[in-house]
């Protein structure tokens, strides 16, 4: 990992009364995934708009690409806004040109990059076909493209799975890696865990404007205790970083099924090792590691709108 | 300033590449052509026919020589402008044809006649006709005479003859020109002149007024030399005195001077007038559609993430500029094209009223008074725009500000065609909502430096604020949906200082 490429410090953002994002603080180091989970007004948005310069916070500071947040960055940024829309009457390649060209591309190295573009994203066919006639799949790739188009060393994409169909949504996640393995450095908001799960490396949890969770998928895990499914012929309860033991029922031969509760922060590892030291007898051992899902309602609570 | 160029650039393809351009581009020479069409070739006939009855047998002859008089007089008024038109008096200097005479008397006129009139005066003119000139027509005739339709009695006195008329007066007459109203019959009596004995007249209800005092006056110019005549005078005396009349000269400007020549010179500030108006409005409403769909299509803030919310705002002005000057260029072009490709009435006015324009300054002061007028017009419907989810939420502000300057501007341009030194439009030149409108329509009378300077640089305060102003509600107002379109919102966010 790279340096930070991303930098909120204790950013604030108010409306009126009303406090959006409430002192964010988080650094997104240069290369990988970054995971920007929250729900239905979390502040997700908001803080995406304030790294963009699209409004300013009311307070703190952001550092993006090395500088202030400004228009200058464009060059170097892709941008996927959470609401979409293309001119209607714009053919798929002008309409990517055009981005490009906003984003300080030369005309030439914009076509080209566009046609490049629809290749790749299987809109040959389409190129100059206007937009208003897309279907909204395709519709999409298109405004996909034009976030893409520059090769941007921070891809910004704000829900980018909202509204696709579960092929598309592979296809979306395909080129999330491409990019990420190409050196971009992908962030993605999301209230959808299972994408987060498959391709963050990193995450951020908002809930209400406020950060309460930064770091890896692991280590979010970890903030929860990990869960046992033990089956043994003796309580285990008395093992080292056990809480708990309930019996979910005799199994045969004398031998018990048991839901265990660790500790937070201990190892299933440990208790194993430990089981083996003590001649404590085993006939099943199974790690329960909880999804992000569980995480979250843990961390933010069950109120928060999220999709699993 | 290149974001700019390159958002003028998209909505400048976006709105040629639609069907509704090229509509509005073609739509007013088309009207134009077709209405020049329609006046040439459907233009009402104003010739009506009469039928004149002299029972006493005296006076018939004199007004058929007035009423022939009459007519020769505005042939050779509108030959004599033919022929200056053309520069054709070096065929024959000295006729009467070849001499600009407003009001040529019945002298001159007994001398164009009895000279061949019209027929001998083309004959000359003929061999020196220059390439694409076009043949002279002359005026039609107002008054043909007819003989009383057959049946209808002209020996049993006035009231027999009236009735017999009444039906045949309610339509149309065969006459030398054609089927013509029968307008107008004329009964002499037998005794006219004696005490009691009165002409008749019957109309068709239409009123014929000149061709009443003409035989008024005919009638009555007979009688008094008859009375002279009775007092003791000879024929010869009461002749001459019946036929004094006090010589008058008309001298008007020479073509290019004069007050005709200010009225020449404001026909293209004033067309620009309207072209501002009707341009700027109809591609104002293209610049809110667009903003609209751009709000409602979602895609501004992609938009805004590459550029900042004040190059799209003068991108888009230059955009739909380049459209409105586009489209007022292809007019002016068209009207160019007519005025010196074509000929009649059209071409004659528009000529010198481009060749009229021979000040740089004036045209500099044409250009920026059309843009800035444009300018202040567009910048209200882009903040409306901004404001709007959709034409229907747009439609509250559209029409007060359609008013606000539809109403004063069309007041302006009827004043500025009477006289465009009134009080009402040089205090609308001191409005900068309405300085481009009143200052082109006065531009062609003249108006004074100091005024020009004085309501120039208010007009650039004002645009500047307004861009400002407005600028700061179309920034406020990009990626908020849902807000009210009220006046107060629109205060609110104008003197809200940006972020």
């Amino acid at each position: 990992m790279g340096a930070s490429i991303l930098i909120l410090d204790k950013v604030a953002k108010r409306f009126g009364d009303f406090t959006a994002v409430d002192s964010l603080s988080f650094a997104v180091p240069e290369g990988g995934v970054f995971g920007f989970l929250g729900g239905n007004g979390a502040g997700k948005t908001t803080s995406l708009r304030m790294m963009l310069d699209i409004i300013r916070p009311s307070s703190g500071r952001i550092e993006i690409l090395g500088g202030a947040p400004a228009r200058e960055n464009a060059a170097e940024i892709g941008f996927l806004p959470e609401e979409r829309g293309l001119y209607r009457l714009m053919t798929v390649l002008d309409t990517i040109v055009y981005f490009a060209r906003l984003k300080r591309m030369g005309a030439a190295a914009a076509r080209k990059a566009a046609s490049g573009l629809i290749e790749r994203l299987g809109l040959g066919d389409k190129a100059n076909a206007p937009v208003g006639k897309l279907s909204k799949g395709l519709a999409q790739k298109v405004q996909l493209a034009t976030a893409m188009v520059n090769s941007p060393r921070l891809l910004l994409l704000d829900e980018p799975f909202s509204g696709l169909d579960p092929v598309n949504q592979g296809v979306l996640e395909d080129v999330i890696r491409e990019m990420a393995q190409g050196g971009s450095t992908v962030v993605f908001s999301t209230h959808v865990m299972q994408h987060a799960e498959r391709l963050c490396d990193r995450l951020l949890l908002l809930a209400r404007g406020r950060k309460v969770f930064e770091g890896t998928q692991d280590e979010a895990r970890a903030s929860l205790p990990a869960r046992l499914t033990l089956i043994s012929r003796t309580d285990p309860s008395g093992l080292p970083g056990v809480i708990s033991a309930a019996s979910l029922g005799p199994e045969q031969d004398g031998w018990t099924r048991f839901e265990v509760a660790l500790q937070p922060a201990a190892d299933p590892g440990a208790v194993l090792e430990a089981c083996t030291a003590q001649g404590f007898a085993l006939r099943g051992f199974d790690i329960h590691r909880p999804a992000l899902h569980e995480v979250f309602i843990h961390l933010v609570g069950a109120d928060q709108e999220i999709v699993r | 300033m290149r974001a700019v160029l390159l958002v003028a650039a998209r909505e400048f393809r976006q709105i040629v590449s639609t069907r509704g351009f090229w509509v509005m581009l073609l739509v007013v020479p088309a009207a134009f052509a077709v209405s020049i069409f329609a006046s040439t070739f459907f233009a009402p006939q104003t010739t009506v026919a009469f039928t004149l009855v002299d029972a006493s047998g005296r006076y018939g002859p004199i007004i058929e020589r007035r009423l022939e008089l009459d007519y020769q007089r505005e042939v050779l008024r509108s030959l004599s402008t033919y022929v200056d038109r053309w520069k054709l008096a070096s065929a024959d200097p000295g006729a009467v044809w070849a001499q600009r005479d407003a009001w040529p008397g019945d002298a001159k006129v007994a001398r164009f006649i009895s000279g061949g009139g019209g027929t001998a005066a083309l004959r000359r003119l003929q061999p020196r006709l220059p390439e694409g000139a076009p043949a002279f027509k002359p005026p039609p005739r107002p008054y043909v005479e007819v003989a009383p339709p057959a049946g209808i009695p002209t020996s049993q006195g006035p009231d027999a003859f009236g009735r017999a008329l009444a039906v045949a007066m309610q339509g149309d007459v065969g006459t030398t020109a054609g089927k013509r109203p029968f307008a107008l019959a004329v009964y002499v009596p037998k005794d006219f002149g004696a005490p009691g004995a009165v002409v008749r007249i019957w109309t068709n209800g239409r009123p014929n007024g000149p061709l009443i005092d003409t035989i008024r006056e005919q009638l009555t110019a007979a009688l008094r030399h008859e009375a002279l005549q009775s007092a003791g005078l000879s024929t010869d005396a009461a002749g001459r005195i019946e036929t004094l009349s006090a010589p008058i000269l008309v001298t008007e400007p020479p073509p290019g001077a004069g007050r005709g020549v200010i009225v020449t010179r404001s026909i293209v500030p004033l067309a620009l007038v309207y072209l501002l108006l009707i341009a700027a409005i109809t591609t104002g409403q293209m610049l809110l559609q667009g903003v609209i769909e751009e709000r409602s299509n979602k895609l501004l803030e992609s938009v805004l993430a590459c550029i900042r919310p004040a190059d799209l705002m003068y991108g888009k002005l230059l955009g739909l500029g380049g459209v409105g000057l586009t489209v007022v260029a292809a007019w002016a072009a068209c009207a160019v094209a007519a005025a010196f490709s074509a000929s009649g009435m059209v071409s004659d006015l528009l000529r010198p009223s481009l060749v009229a324009l021979d000040q740089p300054w004036m045209v500099a002061a044409m250009i920026f008074y059309f843009l800035s007028g444009y300018v202040v017009i567009s910048m209200l419907f882009l903040a409306i725009g901004s404001l709007s989810d959709s034409m229907q939420d747009a439609q509250a502000y559209l029409m007060p500000v359609l008013l606000t300057f539809m109403i004063p501007v069309m007041l302006m341009l009827q004043a500025g065609l009477r006289s465009s030194d009134t009080l009402f439009i040089r205090v609308m030149s001191w409005i900068p909502l309405y300085t481009p409108f009143a200052m082109l329509a006065r531009l062609g009378t003249g108006v004074s430096l100091q005024e020009m300077l004085g309501s120039g640089w208010l007009l650039i305060a004002f645009v500047t604020l307004e861009l400002v102003l407005l600028g700061r509600v179309f920034r406020a107002s990009l990626l908020t949906t849902g807000q009210s379109a009220k006046p107060g919102v629109f205060l609110k966010l104008m003197f809200q200082p940006a972020e």
